[in-house]
């Protein structure tokens, strides 16, 4: 295996920030795009493309460095297409679970990085499966691993390392689970600026790590473009994501999604983020049957502009304050309910990177797609967990059915080409 | 035109096409480098090579007959009239790094590995004339952590022969006691008795099971013994289905003795015809990699599926068979494959280990835990189980393609 040419240790990403930062500047929308949170490329695209004709700057991000303190996937800017895919371990014990990391780092590491598989002779089928054809381009492809609550069962000997929050996604209050589309032992979110990128990480990582692990549930999602601009939309066709923290705030980070090592923590933690996955249907042929204004104040946005009903803009303040009985945006509006931006609630935002799905049928033949909710704590229960109860009967849930996901931590990053995701963890 | 004349303009062409290569390749290579993001690419050399009889291999080497070593690519030009194939081979071992086969005549092949330090040369291979070697060419050491590419002695058709032998002498031996299976299950349902029928027809399934049946290799006749029920139907509403599946299917409906002898008698009519279309029939050396590795894929595709289950649920015991069988066939080939394949232990090591936790499905009393009954947990392990046996065994295929001796 080789290593890139121009891999830079740990700094690719922050050059990308300050680069994505300036060309906000440069186009006047600083504000939008620090309020935007960059929860996606495509989110910062249309803010340069607002501004500026040409978007010829904002191509994709063409590769993002492996190593680092943190994985990729949890900050970096959501590319186009993900795979969410959940599996069990089947690793006999700790040694094989040890493998079986070592290798999804090494694939991981090789896919992201890119370059040519080595030759097997006469004596092998290929090494790769060539849909990326001879050499592997990064494709903006990021693998972020993630640990369920079941790895840290007695199989491993993990039960007194497991982060303190980890556990087993409870069924909320308008949950319909089904369990086989639920939890695993691990989840692989693999994110590429292309379809056939993550469908190529996914084929080489599963190929490599056959006897250790099976795929229990898949999900694949899309991130949409920006209609026409700012955070992209989800399939009900409001903008989802605009009030995400910003990425490129460090004390924020680690306020709302870096994991604290100290106690009731293990140590290992530091670096890694609780990684909250929900598949949520949406019914989105009755959704469709609703009036607008009935579907913007579910919401308590509009639903071309984005704007809290309050104001007038995609990120402006919706000054809560100022409607306090919910004279205009609903006291059960899901913004409101979700951020209701006070100080008391300020700890409770989390990082939200979501994907849409578009999946086939149900069986009375009502379209399947929805999204798949994914955002990234600090911890688990003072963010996710209280805001979602906090979300518990609101309008919207006649419109959604959350399914499937789980609660997983995602690994620290992996420092260097010897390190191995989740080494820390089973030191 | 004279043949020499046309040798003479076809040669201008491939000269012409040469030298296109080379300038494309030279222009490809930034490009490539940049966009493969792979710092490697910088120690690759790069080679345009011709095949022929007259020469093989020139455009490697130089007057010095020496490059270094690491990371070659080569673009490979068939200079002669008809279809080539062509070696690298390493002088003192025989053993080959780099096998292009089926180079079209003036058409070029691309091929990338890595070597370390030794002597080498190419081996030109037209279709119907002896193998021209070219000169040897002395390769450098590769640079530190370079991941060399594996060479093999090709195996030939006259190494399988005798394997192909071997394997074929045992399944003929089976096929008598195959008969006897079959014949005890007609008689058990003659005699009423369909609790014995149903161990009879296990038994005897079992034992076809191990035959190694993959990919048709018993022809027409499989489809008769082992035939699945045509689209849209079941095995038991199928007019056409014959064989195992067909008695199954009955049996486990609690059809009448009659009906399920009526279906016993063509399932042993078709085995005696492989009795006796199989005493003088060979397997093809060519066959026996191959099935060493397409058993178990197709015990995957077809059994694990549970789409061939036609009321048994012993569906676990026909893996089982089938990994026995896999490994009677890769066992004639441990000769072949010991300097071949270094994870040949790895391969009859996982072999076994999924065959013990498949037979873990066996109670006491040799029923067979269905495949709808296992735990998702269970499920898991035997797939995974299965799924990394089958990656072992890829390469057995692979490097018992049959390859030609140079």
């Amino acid at each position: 295996m080789t290593e890139p040419a121009k891999t830079s240790t740990g700094v690719g990403r922050r050059a990308f920030m300050g680069a994505a930062l300036g060309a906000g500047i440069g186009a006047g929308v600083a504000s939008a795009a620090l309020a935007a949170g960059l929860g996606t490329d495509a989110a910062m695209a249309a803010t340069d493309g607002e501004a500026t004709p040409s978007a010829s700057s904002t191509a994709p991000h063409s590769s993002f460095p492996f190593h680092g303190r943190h994985q990729q996937g949890i900050l970096t800017p959501a590319q186009r297409a993900s795979a969410f895919v959940a599996l069990d371990v089947t690793a006999a014990d700790r040694t094989e679970l040890a493998d079986l990391l070592r290798t999804i780092t090494d694939r991981a590491r090789f896919v992201t990085t890119g370059g040519t598989p080595p030759d097997p002779g006469l004596a092998a089928p290929p090494r790769d499966s060539g849909i990326l054809g001879a050499s592997i381009v990064p494709d903006g492809l990021t693998v972020t691993v993630s640990a369920g609550a079941s790895l840290f069962d007695e199989r491993f000997g993990l039960a007194s390392v497991k982060p303190a929050r980890l556990r087993t996604m409870e069924d909320f209050a308008n949950d319909a689970l089904r369990r086989e589309t639920c939890d695993g032992d691990l989840l692989l979110q693999i994110c590429a600026n292309d379809r056939d990128s993550v469908t190529h990480a996914l084929r080489e990582i599963t190929r490599a790590t056959r006897g250790g692990m099976q795929v229990r549930w898949r999900q694949d999602g899309f991130a949409s473009p920006p209609r026409p601009s700012g955070t992209p939309r989800n399939l009900m066709g409001f903008k989802d994501g605009t009030s995400n923290p910003d990425v490129t705030d460090a004390a924020t980070m680690a306020a709302l999604v870096w994991a604290k090592n100290t106690a009731p923590e293990p140590g290992w933690v530091a670096g890694g983020s609780y990684h909250v996955v929900r598949l949520i249907r949406m019914l989105v042929e009755f959704w469709d049957r609703v009036n607008l204004h009935e579907q913007e104040n579910m919401i308590g946005r509009r639903r071309d502009s984005g704007a809290p009903l309050t104001a007038s803009h995609e990120f402006d303040d919706p000054h809560y304050e100022l409607d306090p009985t919910g004279d205009v945006i609903q006291m059960d509006a899901h913004i409101r309910l979700a951020n209701p931006r006070t100080s008391a609630t300020a700890d409770q935002r989390m990082l939200r990177r979501a994907y849409n799905y578009d999946s086939g049928l149900d069986s009375n033949g009502n379209l399947d797609m929805g999204l798949i909710f994914t955002a990234f704590n600090s911890d688990l229960e003072r963010q996710f967990a209280t805001v979602q109860r906090r979300l518990a009967d609101e309008p919207l849930t006649d419109y959604v059915s959350p399914f499937g996901g789980g609660y997983y931590f995602a690994l620290p990053g992996a420092r260097d080409k010897t390190d191995w995701l989740g080494r820390t963890m089973l030191a | 035109m004279t043949r020499r004349s046309g040798f003479a303009v076809f040669f201008a062409a491939i000269g012409a096409l040469v030298v296109v290569g080379i300038v494309l390749t030279i222009l490809a290579r930034p490009a490539a480098v940049s966009g493969a993001g792979a710092a490697a690419s910088d120690a690759v050399s790069s080679y345009s090579v011709t095949a022929g009889t007259d020469a093989c291999g020139s455009g490697w080497g130089g007057a010095a007959r020496q490059v270094p070593g690491g990371e070659q690519s080569f673009t490979v030009t068939n200079g002669t009239v008809a279809g080539i194939e062509v070696y690298l081979q390493a002088v003192s071992t025989k053993k080959v790094y780099l096998d292009l086969e089926s180079i079209g005549a003036g058409a070029h092949a691309a091929a990338r590995i890595a070597l370390g330090s030794g002597r080498y040369r190419f081996v030109c291979l037209p279709a119907d004339a002896d193998p021209v070697t070219g000169p040897t060419v002395a390769v450098g050491a590769a640079p530190a952590g370079t991941q060399l590419t594996p060479g093999i002695v090709p195996v030939t058709r006259n190494d399988l022969i005798p394997v192909a032998k071997a394997y074929g002498n045992w399944l003929a031996s089976r096929i008598p006691v195959l008969q006897q299976q079959i014949a005890r299950l007609d008689d058990d349902t003659a005699e009423g008795d369909p609790a014995g029928a149903k161990r009879d027809w296990l038994t005897a399934h079992l034992t076809y099971e191990t035959m190694g049946a993959a990919y048709g290799a018993f022809g027409d006749l499989d489809a008769t013994i082992d035939g699945s029920p045509a689209s849209g139907r079941t095995a038991l509403n199928d007019p056409d289905l014959t064989g195992f599946h067909r008695v199954e299917a009955l049996l486990w409906s609690g059809a009448p003795a009659d009906a399920v002898r009526a279906a016993v008698a063509p399932l042993a009519q078709a085995v005696g015809q492989l009795a006796t279309v199989f005493s003088d029939a060979e397997i093809d050396p060519l066959d026996i990699g191959l099935r060493a590795h397409e058993i178990v894929e197709n015990a995957i595709q077809f059994e694990m599926t549970g789409e061939r289950d036609a009321g048994s649920g012993t569906t676990l015991a026909t893996v089982d068979a089938n990994l026995s069988g896999a490994a009677q066939a890769l066992q004639p080939l441990t000769g072949i494959l010991r300097s071949r394949y270094d994870d040949l232990d790895a391969t009859t090591a996982a072999l076994a280990s999924s065959a013990r936790l498949i037979e873990s499905f066996r109670s006491a009393d040799g029923t067979w835990t269905p495949l709808s009954a296992l735990t998702r947990t269970e499920r898991e392990r035997i797939d995974a189980s299965l799924d990394a046996t089958v990656e072992l065994l890829a390469p057995v295929a692979a490097i018992c393609d049959i390859r030609r001796e140079a």
